[in-house]
């Protein structure tokens, strides 16, 4: 099977500072990747490349036989894209947003309202379908996030932090639709601090460390015995120490604060 | 600068401390805020310009509001006495302050961000407030230094170093007393209406304000011109010793003892104790539930909140326009885009609403130069052709609208653009501008239009037609030169006045050429189909080369 995202040598510096250092990945259709990092590693910067937002890297990506710098409209075309701050236009109606969003996607008016209002009642916000958004909690918004990222049916969804405000129902509805896209073929590309959730729905774990890949495996390749969990891996292969000590540090550090205090 | 100005605010420490301030806190704030007003990206994805360039930049801002504190100088010049120039040039100054307080900066008091960053930590409503005040303080004076320097030298070099070494403190002076007051105004409005209501209000207020203050920027040096007002002593308008711009210069003139009015001596301490006492009433009794209030206020940018907005038909109608006047999707989308936004957005509304009113104003005060009876004036305007002027004058509402169609607080959300796949960022940007083409040009064209048939006759159809197409030619070749980005994705940069002043200097000087040019061909009718055709013929060239712009056009905009 040929895979449906191939980076080859993917390189990008900012201001001098190398945030990603030859990055080599292959995604194959159908497949959910775990793309998980430490804050700084990389995993935004990668996902803005493969979105298109950021056009100027080093090395070679592509999609679906595309090269991202040649097609990257037919790639956009492509992808979905669930940013981890819920940015939207909140002075318009949800209706409105998915309306603008839908037309940036060349969706027919029709198709733009049927898909708005089905998955809308998923989320429970038919009732919230007029109203202006600058009203509306992070979950909330997050879902309208969620829907506009759907709504073009793309063929790969890259979420980054998908669940951040998101209720428990509304969390195990997304965890659900995770699975049911995995079954549609869709390819996934999962982005999260939230390390049990990875590990619970990603096929293959990719771990990136100050802007190279540590560890691309499956979550049985990477474990070292059956107790192992991946909160535990992304730790060895992430933290310089001992994670224990470094809380209680922590501690001392407040406590000797308030002892001079 | 900024360490300057902030050892400056800091400087009465003890009398913050008093009104019950955590210095330190407020140090913190005052640190932070200015630290970020520096490092503002510009645009969503845009990363700060070169320092040399912000540099540049600002020290154009800086030549700019020395240019116009020129302007300030006419009242000056304008009267004989020396305190009663002093207090026309305070008054001059109050007046652009407070119109600058409150179009600019009502924004920068009611920041909904202390929400997520200050509301939660143990700050107390005055530190929170007065590092709100102080902060804007910083802005104005950014400003009012540079404006007052033309006025300081000339008072160095007539009156002496002694004048010239205590020139700044009344303008300080007049600072805090704009500021104490407009925002105790705002504050004790808060105590008394919804949130809501309040929002509504600032709002009316502050397009209500504006043109009044443009009237009087215009109508101001003619009453200054009249004799009455040149032969103005002290003894007849003894009423001006009310005023606080009148304290300030009597204040000021204390240096050496000159004629002033009886008992202005006393009113002149005013110009000192007033400010203090202002700022002592807002801290001590407007700022308790300041907190509270700014939280409930939430975003100043935002609209009605939980409103449930127009479904059915009507709300529809923008669907249709951007259909008829956008056959891509792209372009439907930058359409709906600018059309809903300009209808919510505070920001926007009241930026560009009181240029609805400037241009009847402006109109009024060209018809009334040459000082003849209004009912004379009136009677012989269709034998004038002023209606030439009234005409290209619209271009000044779509000059406005385009100036702030692509900036926005949430600039944030434009990622949307970036991550679709569009192919011309052009179609957009054609979109948006048709929206405001059609939502505030067309309509208001048409008002104007109606007005000129009605007074000239129907004959004036094909200059009617000959400046709607050249006014549309003349916003298409701005645009085309100047906003290449999409509705929405740039934060505005407060000290931009310079570049802002150039674009207003250019948008005097193209419709001017156009009209003056029209002016010319007024009698020959085939001259103006002449000229008619050639403007539409540009205007579709200019108009291709914009929806055409590429994703390279823009970022070469953006570096």
């Amino acid at each position: 099977m040929e895979p449906i995202i191939t980076i080859k040598h993917l390189g990008k510096q900012y201001a001098g500072k190398t945030v990603l250092n030859d990055i080599n990945l292959d995604i194959y259709p159908g497949q959910v990747i775990g793309y998980i990092g430490p804050n700084g590693a990389g995993k935004s910067t990668t996902v803005k490349i493969l979105t298109g937002i950021i056009q100027d890297f080093y090395g070679e990506v592509t999609v679906a036989g595309k090269d991202l710098r040649k097609d990257v409209i037919e790639i956009k075309k492509m992808i979905g894209y669930v940013p981890e701050l819920a940015e939207l236009y909140d002075l318009l109606t949800p209706r409105e947003y998915l309306t603008f969003v839908g037309k940036l996607y060349h969706l027919p008016d029709n198709i733009i309202e049927e898909r708005s209002r089905r998955m809308l009642d998923s989320f429970g916000l038919l009732a919230n379908l007029d109203q202006r958004m600058d009203s509306f909690s992070k979950g909330m918004k997050q879902k309208i996030l969620l829907t506009s990222g759907l709504l073009h049916n793309p063929s790969i969804v890259i979420f980054d932090e998908p669940l951040s405000g998101l209720d428990v129902n509304a969390v195990i509805m997304v965890k659900e639709l995770l699975q049911v896209m995995k079954q549609e073929g869709k390819t996934i590309v999962y982005c999260s601090h939230v390390m049990d959730v990875v590990e619970k729905v990603s096929d293959k774990i990719v771990l990136i460390n100050q802007g190279q890949i540590v560890a691309n495996a499956t979550i049985g390749e990477l474990k070292k015995d059956e107790t192992d969990t991946l909160e535990q891996i992304f730790s060895r292969l992430t933290s310089s120490g001992d994670q224990m000590q470094k809380a209680d540090d922590f501690a001392s550090a407040i406590n000797d604060k308030t002892i001079s205090e | 600068m900024n360490k300057l100005f902030l050892k400056l605010v800091m400087l009465p420490s003890g009398l913050w401390h008093g009104m019950g301030a955590d210095i330190d806190q407020l140090r913190a704030i005052l640190t932070v805020r200015l630290k970020m007003d520096d490092r503002k990206p510009l645009s969503f994805g845009r990363q700060q310009a070169q320092k040399k360039e912000r540099k540049a930049g600002s020290f154009f801002s800086v030549f700019i509001s020395a240019v116009m504190g020129c302007l300030y100088l006419i009242p000056l010049a304008a009267f004989k006495d020396n305190v009663f120039a002093f207090w026309a040039y305070y008054t001059t100054f109050t007046f652009i302050l407070t119109f600058m307080l409150i179009t600019d900066f009502s924004n920068v008091l009611f920041d909904p961000r202390d929400k997520f960053t200050l509301l939660h930590r143990p700050v107390n409503d005055s530190t929170l407030l007065l590092s709100r005040l102080l902060h804007v303080f910083i802005y104005l004076l950014r400003i009012v230094l540079p404006m007052c320097l033309p006025g300081w030298i000339l008072v160095g070099i007539i009156m002496g170093w002694q004048y010239a070494l205590l020139f700044p403190v009344p303008l300080l002076l007049m600072i805090f007393m704009v500021l104490f007051i407009v925002n105790g105004f705002y504050l004790l409005l808060l105590r008394f209406a919804s949130p809501q209501r309040f929002k509504e209000i600032i709002n009316t207020f502050q397009i209500g304000f504006s043109v009044i203050i443009f009237a009087m920027s215009y109508f101001m040096p003619r009453v200054m011109q009249s004799s009455v007002l040149q032969h103005m002593d002290l003894h007849t308008f003894g009423w001006v010793r009310y005023f606080p711009s009148y304290w300030l210069a009597a204040c000021y003139s204390w240096l050496s003892p000159v004629s002033i009015l009886a008992g202005t001596r006393m009113l002149s301490l005013l110009a000192i104790v007033v400010p203090l006492a202002c700022l002592w009433i807002t801290i001590k009794y407007l700022s308790p539930q300041f907190a509270v209030r700014i939280g409930a206020v939430d975003a100043f940018e935002s609209g009605e909140g939980n409103v449930q907005a127009k479904t059915g038909k009507k709300s529809n109608f923008y669907l249709k326009l951007a259909r008829i006047f956008s056959r891509s999707d792209a372009g439907q989308a930058g359409f709906m885009m600018a059309w809903l936004q300009t209808s919510r957005s505070r920001t926007f509304k009241m930026r560009v609403y009181p240029t609805f009113a400037y241009v009847p104003v402006y109109f009024v005060y060209l018809l009334t130069l040459n000082k003849e009876p209004l009912r004379d004036m009136w009677q012989n305007l269709h034998e004038r052709n002023t209606f030439i002027v009234l005409l290209y004058m619209s271009a000044f509402v779509m000059a406005q609208a385009i100036n702030f169609v692509t900036t926005s607080d949430q600039y944030k959300a434009a990622w949307i653009y970036y991550a679709s796949p569009v192919e011309k960022p052009g179609k957009i940007m054609d979109g948006a501008f048709k929206a405001l083409w059609a939502k505030y040009f067309i309509p208001y064209f048409s008002i104007i239009s109606i007005f000129v048939l009605s007074v000239w006759g129907a004959g004036k159809i094909l200059d009617i037609a000959l400046a709607m197409t050249n006014v549309t030619l003349f916003i298409a070749i701005i645009i085309r030169f100047s906003y290449k980005a999409f509705p929405f994705s740039r934060m505005e940069q407060i000290n931009s006045s310079g570049t802002k002043i150039l674009k207003a200097f250019i948008t005097l000087i193209i419709p001017g050429m156009l009209g003056i040019g029209h002016y010319f061909a007024i009698h020959i009718w085939w001259l103006k189909l002449l000229f008619l055709v050639l403007s539409a013929i540009l205007l579709w060239l200019v108009w291709d080369s914009y929806s055409n712009t590429s994703w390279e056009d823009l970022k070469k905009e953006e570096i």
